[in-house]
This record gives structure tokens, C-alpha cells and sequence, in this order.
């Protein structure tokens, strides 16, 4: 009988989740997918009313379902040019608490947790922790109760409609859900000392960029209409594309994002380091005791960000249900008449932030955009599991990558069946240059540039390589010393790869070959590459990510211009391969 | 393990979690069901699966992709029951309104030409387009009280209920005013019952996200809705967002019936 696990699935096509190549000494490929089939959400609804779009787009997710909802919303009610009342208004944000307090308490508790304290996983952590596990899945279901409430359904609930909703909540069940907020507290002060206290392990430094939506009048809160970055940049809601810049990799039905060609991060941290300065009341305090510097550059912080969070909700609750009592009763639902429009609406998701733009003609859905979280991150995740690995790799502890990816994947809460344990760390096959080089050389035909030093011997490597093949007749190759001449080869055109012939200590018997993204080098604490520091500078992420260095293990890098042997046959195998491949 | 309790795998193909996440949503009863079946494998809560013979596996999504089929023909040959839990895996779910040419184009605006390193994308499908399937949930999520009924009943080794009535049978037990008659199209006397008519309820037409009713006399509906004046063709569109592949042959029966 034939088996399937996580690990069958993981090696189908290589991927479920995360995996990393490991080549000898080096991570040489760091992949994070989401192995679900395409759905075409996007296309799903054109031609649809609003109400259906409304009705169908947020089934891109259920654990996100009801941030898709308002996201939803937001943009429809931006294009139709609809202003809800103040009480529908407030009662979506009541149902959002819902989602970020289920979301959240699912995640640090059952997630998390288990990792932080060394479980296996939730239920056996239950043993020493039963206190915790049950109130926190109690904590979960009070979101789920909310989100019930007032929207009809815990999953894709259809109350909240355009304009406002079909019904609203008695009031009732609103004090109902204060006085039950008010009874978590005690709880909800021991989440956040339990997860801002947690000695998260370290994660090698590698600062990103945050970005989350900006609530605007100096409040933290869950929505907006900008976006705001770190660095103190704002978006118009609009303008999001100036952000995300999504494209395809293919590895993932998910797209990946990139702004200015850099990955950022979305997400419980990103709110708090962008906002946190703006929590008020018990939230505030607990900011200010625990928030630190440290928090920016290390994504476990995530979970502190997350406990943090919590309380902010739960503190905002009764204050919500407050405020919505008081209004008056009215309509529910308010009437529109516009047929045509565009509109943008950026909410967060408890994942992060969280675009959709739907466009109507004629009392129809033309056109839909929806960029969720996980697709941002992707990027991100990649880099992080990418830096870890190599220095778990560089420690000699091989053995702990697979757990430390899971837990850095984990850290974004991509979604639940993502974070469930789906990391894999293979090896790469003997001479996987050779199949990799073949990979690069069907995206496009490569660029060449030899670069070392021939008087020192191996560190000439790169150089006599190009020349050889130079005289093979292999086109667009240059040496070190032309770079400069035809920088329009290998600066400007980015789509055809570009490959670094050099002499690459990794640490290997001398001879090897490998095969390496110049952007995993950058990012490679044990690789110091000379190269670094003009290429970088010069082409940016993407065509990074579309070029290489293939590196030749040196024996010697003595004075002397005569090559190793083993170098010497590496280079004579690369050329029959080189050539092998131009002629296929 | 606990040798005469049933053993059950809980599986997700493409979907959006929905089915499976309202299973973990049952927090109160969750501890109960964990005691009363043999969760053997269930990758949304736990990590130390065991892929072997099975009593019942439920499962979620439709079939997006070519490992999927090879995933799902292994869960058929390993289980006696298989159920097709929620509206994805009944009827495909909205992903599979498409046919293939359609499917092909949306695929290439999104993807472009992009070939995947990972699998094989396919036109989504409900699982009975692969596999013999020997019970439905639908549902968009799965209800909860129709899940846990299920549950119960097979636990206790009865058959499971089904629910061959449309929404507006609900909808009656629980007075609502109908819709229909303040002009408002609802989709509640074409749709399968299971949801407690919870869109009425909060003055809402159904959109008729259980997917076709099977004892539904369309009939009469068809002529119903016609009487009432609403556009035979905007209710058809309606019906296909939530009716996947299935559409088809519910719309045949329909034309035959009304000749
Ligand atoms: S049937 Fe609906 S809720 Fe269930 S997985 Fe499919 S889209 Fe999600
Ligand atoms: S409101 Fe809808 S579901 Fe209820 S009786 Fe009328 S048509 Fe049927
Ligand atoms: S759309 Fe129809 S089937 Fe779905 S929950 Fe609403 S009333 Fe029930």
C-alpha cells in the first residue's frame, strides 16, 4: 500500500511549504510554496453583480474570511460611492476584533507555543499547560462567537453586505459580549506576560521593511486608507501597486511581492513596529515595558507582536460595544445607485495587510485585485529560512534546520495548513550543477562574466574559463577587465540570466562545483564575495535573482599562474557541459 | 491505538480551509471528538499522521492539480467511506464554474505562461470526477449541526441523514417573511437545505452557496420564479456561481421538466 504523509506530499514536486537545497557546505536554494491548486478567484466574479463579488471573493480564505469581507467592502463601497452609518461602521469593527482574537489565540497558543516550550505539539503541551490550552481555545471560540454575532455565520458569514447589513445584532448579544470580554482580562495580561517574556532564540540579523495599513489620527487600528512603511512612507490606498509589485515564481500557485525590489514584511510585527508608539491605556503600558529595538530585525517577535494585540482587542470591545449602543437605530442598509467605479480597500488581516480592488462597469464586476499577506511575505520568508539555515549549516548543526525553518515559517502564520510541519531540507544531488545550469539556460540564454585574480593561481579559475570559452565560440562573454565596455549586456537585460564564472571558497574539496542565485550569496554569511560590493550596487533584486555565480572550489591561492589538477578538470567538465547544453 | 474505534482522516485538497477549519471551530465539542474517533490523520491540527487504512476520510476541496488525483485515488483505496466534505469537494466549488476553454484563458491571465515546478494545474473538478464518492456534505463551509449530526450517527453506526429539501423548507419552521415576495430574487427555492436558511433570516436572499437542491421540484420553482417576474437568466448566472460542474445537469432536469 502506498503511502501519503507530509513528507511524501513535500517530495511530490519538492514542495509544501518550505524546503532548502543543501549543496555540500552551502544552502543553495530556499523555496516557500503554496502547494494548493490555482483557484482563480480573481476572474471568478467579473461579470457578476457587486453583491456576488461581495459575497464570493472572501472564500479565498476562511481564516481570514472575515477580513476579506471587509476588505471586500471597503473597496465596493469606495467604488459605489457608499457611506455606511456610523453603527455599521463600528460593528464591522467589532466583527474584525473577532477574527484577529480567534486567529491570534489559535495561533500563539496552539501554534507557537508548542515550539517555544519544546512540545511536540499542542496536545502534549496540554499535560503541563492545561490551564492555558483551555482558556485560550476558549479565548478562540469568544472570537468565533463574535464574528457569529454579527455576521451571521462563523465562516464566510453573508450578514455584512454593501451598504451595511441584512440585520443587526440585538442588543443583547452585544452587552453579552462585553461583559464576556471584560471576564478574559485576567487571562489576556497573562497571554501578553507569557509571550512578550519568551526568550525567543536568535535569528541572524537581517532587518526588513514593515508595512501596514495607517489608521490615521495617530491611532492604532486595523484599517486605513494608506499604507504606511517603516521607513515613515505613505500610500494612498490607490496607489498600492507602488508596494506590492506582485509577480509569479514558478514554485507556487501564490505570487510574491516586492517593493523597490526588496522584500517586506506584513503582519502582527510590522503593525507594532510601525504603530506601537499609538497603543493607549493597558496595551500602551505593556508596549512600553516589553517593546525593544530587538523586536524589528528577529520575526519570532511575531508572537509578542500577536499577545500584544490581543489585548489591544479585547480592550477595544467594550469600548465598541459602548459606542454602538448609543447610536440610535436606524436602516441597516444603506441604498446606492452608482453603476460605475473603482475602488480600492486595504484592511488588516491578522496576517497583514490585506488589498482588494474591484472595479464595476455597468452594474458589473470588471476587474479584481486581491494581494493578501502570505503573498507579500513570501519573499521575506524565503530570505529569513535562507540566512538561518546557512548559519545552523555554518555551526555544524545540520540536524536543527528543518525544525528552525518551520518555526521561522510558522512565525508568519502563513495560514494553518501551511504552518502545520511541512519543512524539508534535501540534498542536493551529486553534480547538481549540471542540472541546474540546464534549468537556468531554458529561461534564456546566459551572459558570462570570468572574474579572479590569474596570478594567484585557483583564483584565476573564472578567468581562464572565459577565455576557453571565448574560443569555443560561445557568445556573450566577457572578462572582469570588459565589464565596464558592455555594461549594457549585463546591466540592462534583465531577463536573460547572467552568470559569474569564478573561484568560490565554500569550504569544499577542491575541485567542486556549484551553482549559486547571486542573491542567496548576499545574503550568505559564510560566503564573502568580492564581487559583492560593485554588483550589488549595480542590478537590482530582480535581475539578482536571475543571476548566478558558478563557483569552482580552489585548491591553492598561492603566487603562480599555473591551475590546480582537480580545478583544472572542473573546468574542463564545465565547458562540455556548457557546450553540451548550446547545442541541444 | 484504540482498535474498535472508527479510524478517520480528515484531507484537504484546493479549497479555502473552510470545511476543515469549522471542524476545529467546534472548540467545545473538539476534545469529545477526538476521544470518540480515531483521528488518524488530520493535517490541519496535528503532525504525527498515519497514512493506512481508514474507516471514513472527509474530504475537503476540489481537484486542482495532478497530485491531487494521485492523492485522492490513494484515499479511496485506503477507505471504506469516502465523503465529500463541503461544497468544493461536492461540486467543485466556485473555482470550478468554468469549462475548460474558459478555464485555460483565465489561467493563462493570471499565471501567463509560467510552467510549474511544482505540479500540474488541471481545471478544478469535484472528487467525484475521479473517484466513486459515497456521500455528500455540502455546504460553503460544511454546517456545523449538519456536521456534527453526521458524526454522531456514523459514530453510533447509524446512516448518516441527508437533507434532499431546498432552503425555503427552513426557511418556512423559521417564519421568516419570504423574500420573493417583496421583489427581492432569493435563490433559497433552488438551493439545498442544511444552513438553518440563516440569509433569510437576516432579511437576506440565499446565495445559494449549498449548491443545488436534489429534491428540489424545479420545476414548479422555475415556474414560481418566473411568475413572480424575476429574470430567468440572472437567476441561472446566480445559480452557477455556487453550483461548480454541477450546473449542467441540474439546468438539464430543469428543461426537461418544464417542457
Ligand atoms: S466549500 Fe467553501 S468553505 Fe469549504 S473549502 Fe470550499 S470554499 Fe472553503
Ligand atoms: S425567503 Fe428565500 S428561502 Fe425563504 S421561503 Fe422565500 S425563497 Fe425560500
Ligand atoms: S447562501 Fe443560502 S445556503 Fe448559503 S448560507 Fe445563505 S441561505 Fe444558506
Amino acid at each position: 500500500m502506498k503511502k501519503i504523509s507530509v513528507d511524501h506530499l513535500a517530495r511530490v514536486e519538492g514542495n509544501g511549504g518550505i524546503s532548502a537545497t543543501i549543496d555540500g557546505k552551502i544552502v543553495s536554494d530556499v523555496k516557500f510554496s503554496i502547494y494548493e491548486g490555482p483557484r482563480l478567484i480573481e476572474k471568478l466574479t467579473i461579470g457578476r453583480t457587486p453583491e456576488e463579488d461581495v459575497s464570493m471573493s472572501p472564500r479565498i480564505c476562511a481564516i481570514c474570511s472575515v477580513s476579506h469581507k471587509n476588505a471586500v467592502l471597503r473597496a465596493m463601497e469606495n467604488a459605489l460611492d457608499v457611506k455606511v452609518s456610523p453603527k455599521s461602521y463600528l460593528l464591522r469593527e467589532l466583527m474584525h476584533m473577532g477574527e484577529f482574537i480567534e486567529s491570534h489565540s489559535l495561533h500563539t497558543f496552539y501554534l507557537a507555543l508548542p515550539d517555544f516550550l519544546g512540545f511536540p505539539n499542542a496536545i502534549a503541551m496540554a499535560s503541563k499547560y492545561e490551564f492555558e490550552v483551555k482558556i485560550a481555545l476558549e479565548m478562540k471560540h469568544f472570537g468565533n462567537h463574535i464574528m457569529k454575532t454579527i455576521n451571521g455565520r462563523y465562516i464566510h458569514g453573508e450578514n455584512a453586505v454593501i451598504g451595511g447589513f441584512g440585520k443587526y445584532p440585538a442588543r443583547e448579544e452585544l452587552l453579552q459580549i462585553k461583559t464576556r470580554a471584560i471576564h478574559f482580562m485576567p487571562f489576556v495580561f497573562k497571554t501578553v506576560n507569557l509571550f512578550c517574556g519568551i526568550d525567543y532564540p536568535d535569528c541572524p540579523d537581517a532587518p526588513t521593511l514593515y508595512a501596514c495599513c495607517e489608521p490615521g489620527d495617530n491611532k492604532f487600528g486595523f484599517w486605513g486608507d494608506e499604507i504606511l512603511l517603516s521607513t515613515g512612507k505613505t500610500f494612498h490606498r490607490d496607489d498600492y501597486k507602488k508596494l506590492t509589485n506582485e509577480f509569479v515564481v514558478s514554485h507556487s500557485f501564490a505570487k510574491h511581492s516586492l517593493y523597490q525590489d526588496k522584500p517586506y514584511s506584513v503582519g502582527a510585527l510590522a503593525r507594532i513596529v510601525n504603530l506601537g508608539e499609538r497603543l493607549e491605556g493597558e496595551a500602551g503600558k505593556m508596549y512600553k515595558k516589553y517593546y525593544s529595538s530587538k523586536w524589528k530585525s528577529n520575526p519570532f517577535f511575531h508572537n509578542a507582536a500577536r499577545s500584544l494585540e490581543i489585548l489591544y482587542s479585547f480592550e477595544r470591545i467594550p469600548e465598541l460595544v459602548d459606542e454602538i449602543l448609543k447610536l440610535k437605530e436606524d436602516k441597516s442598509i444603506v441604498d446606492y445607485s452608482a453603476e460605475n467605479g473603482k475602488g480600492t480597500g486595504l484592511v488588516e488581516a491578522p496576517r497583514g495587510l490585506l488589498i482588494h480592488h474591484h472595479e464595476i462597469t455597468d452594474k458589473l464586476v470588471s476587474q479584481v485585485d486581491i494581494i493578501t499577506p502570505t503573498a507579500q511575505n513570501a519573499e521575506d520568508i524565503e530570505r529569513y529560512c535562507h540566512v538561518a539555515a546557512q548559519k545552523l549549516l555554518d555551526e555544524g548543526k545540520e540536524d536543527q534546520i528543518r525544525d528552525r525553518m518551520d518555526i521561522i515559517v510558522r512565525a508568519f502564520d502563513p495560514c494553518i495548513s501551511c504552518s502545520a510541519h511541512m519543512a524539508e531540507v534535501r540534498n542536493a544531488p551529486k553534480n547538481n550543477w549540471k542540472m541546474q545550469l540546464e534549468e537556468v539556460t531554458q529561461k534564456g540564454d546566459p551572459a558570462f562574466i570570468g572574474v579572479g585574480n590569474p596570478t594567484l593561481s585557483d583564483d584565476g579559475a573564472g578567468i581562464k574559463l572565459a577565455r576557453e570559452l571565448k574560443n569555443a565560440g560561445i557568445q556573450d562573454v566577457l572578462l572582469e577587465s570588459e565589464i565596464e565596455q558592455d555594461e549594457d549586456l549585463w546591466i540592462n537585460d534583465s531577463d536573460r540570466p547572467l552568470i559569474f564564472l569564478d573561484a568560490v571558497d565554500f569550504n569544499e574539496d577542491p575541485g567542486k562545483v556549484t551553482l549559486l542565485p547571486l542573491h542567496l550569496i548576499l545574503n550568505n554569511t559564510s560566503l564573502s564575495h568580492r564581487l559583492l560590493p560593485t554588483v550589488s550596487g549595480l542590478i537590482n533584486y530582480s535581475k539578482m535573482k536571475n543571476t548566478y555565480v558558478l563557483g569552482i572550489q580552489p585548491d591553492s591561492l598561492q603566487k603562480g599562474n599555473q591551475l590546480s589538477a582537480p580545478v583544472e578538470k572542473a573546468l574542463n567538465e564545465i565547458r562540455e557541459q556548457l557546450t553540451n547544453i548550446r547545442e541541444q | 491505538m484504540n482498535k474498535d474505534k472508527l479510524k478517520i482522516g480528515i484531507y484537504e485538497l484546493t479549497g479555502c480551509a473552510g470545511c476543515a477549519l469549522l471542524i476545529t471551530d467546534c472548540e467545545m465539542e473538539l476534545i469529545d471528538i477526538f476521544n470518540a474517533a480515531d483521528i488518524q490523520s488530520f493535517l490541519m491540527v496535528k503532525s504525527d499522521n498515519i497514512e493506512g487504512e481508514l474507516d471514513i476520510a472527509l474530504v475537503e476541496g476540489s481537484v486542482t492539480t495532478e497530485n491531487e488525483i494521485e492523492e485522492l485515488k490513494d484515499i479511496r483505496e485506503r477507505a471504506k467511506v469516502v465523503v465529500a466534505f463541503g461544497l468544493c469537494a461536492s461540486v467543485g466549488g466556485i473555482q470550478a464554474r468554468f469549462g475548460n476553454k474558459e478555464w485555460k484563458e483565465n489561467y493563462q491571465k493570471i499565471y501567463g505562461d509560467m510552467e510549474m515546478t511544482h505540479t500540474k494545474p488541471v481545471q478544478s473538478k469535484p472528487i467525484d470526477a475521479y473517484i466513486d464518492v459515497d456521500l455528500y456534505l455540502p455546504g460553503c463551509p460544511v454546517g456545523k449541526e449538519q456536521f456534527l449530526h453526521f458524526f454522531t450517527r456514523v459514530l453510533k453506526g447509524a446512516p448518516p441523514e441527508k437533507y434532499p429539501r431546498p432552503v425555503c423548507v427552513t426557511c418556512k419552521y423559521n417564519e421568516n417573511d419570504c423574500l420573493l415576495n417583496k421583489g427581492i430574487p432569493c435563490l433559497g427555492p433552488l438551493t439545498a437545505d442544511g444552513c438553518g436558511s440563516i440569509c433569510p433570516n437576516h432579511n437576506l436572499p440565499c446565495t445559494g452557496c449549498w449548491g443545488p437542491a436534489e429534491g428540489a421540484n424545479p420545476t414548479s420553482e422555475y415556474f414560481l420564479l418566473k411568475e413572480k417576474g424575476f429574470d430567468i437568466e440572472a437567476i441561472k448566472k446566480r445559480m452557477s456561481n455556487y453550483s461548480g460542474t454541477k450546473l449542467a445537469e441540474f439546468f438539464e432536469q430543469f428543461k426537461k421538466e418544464s417542457k
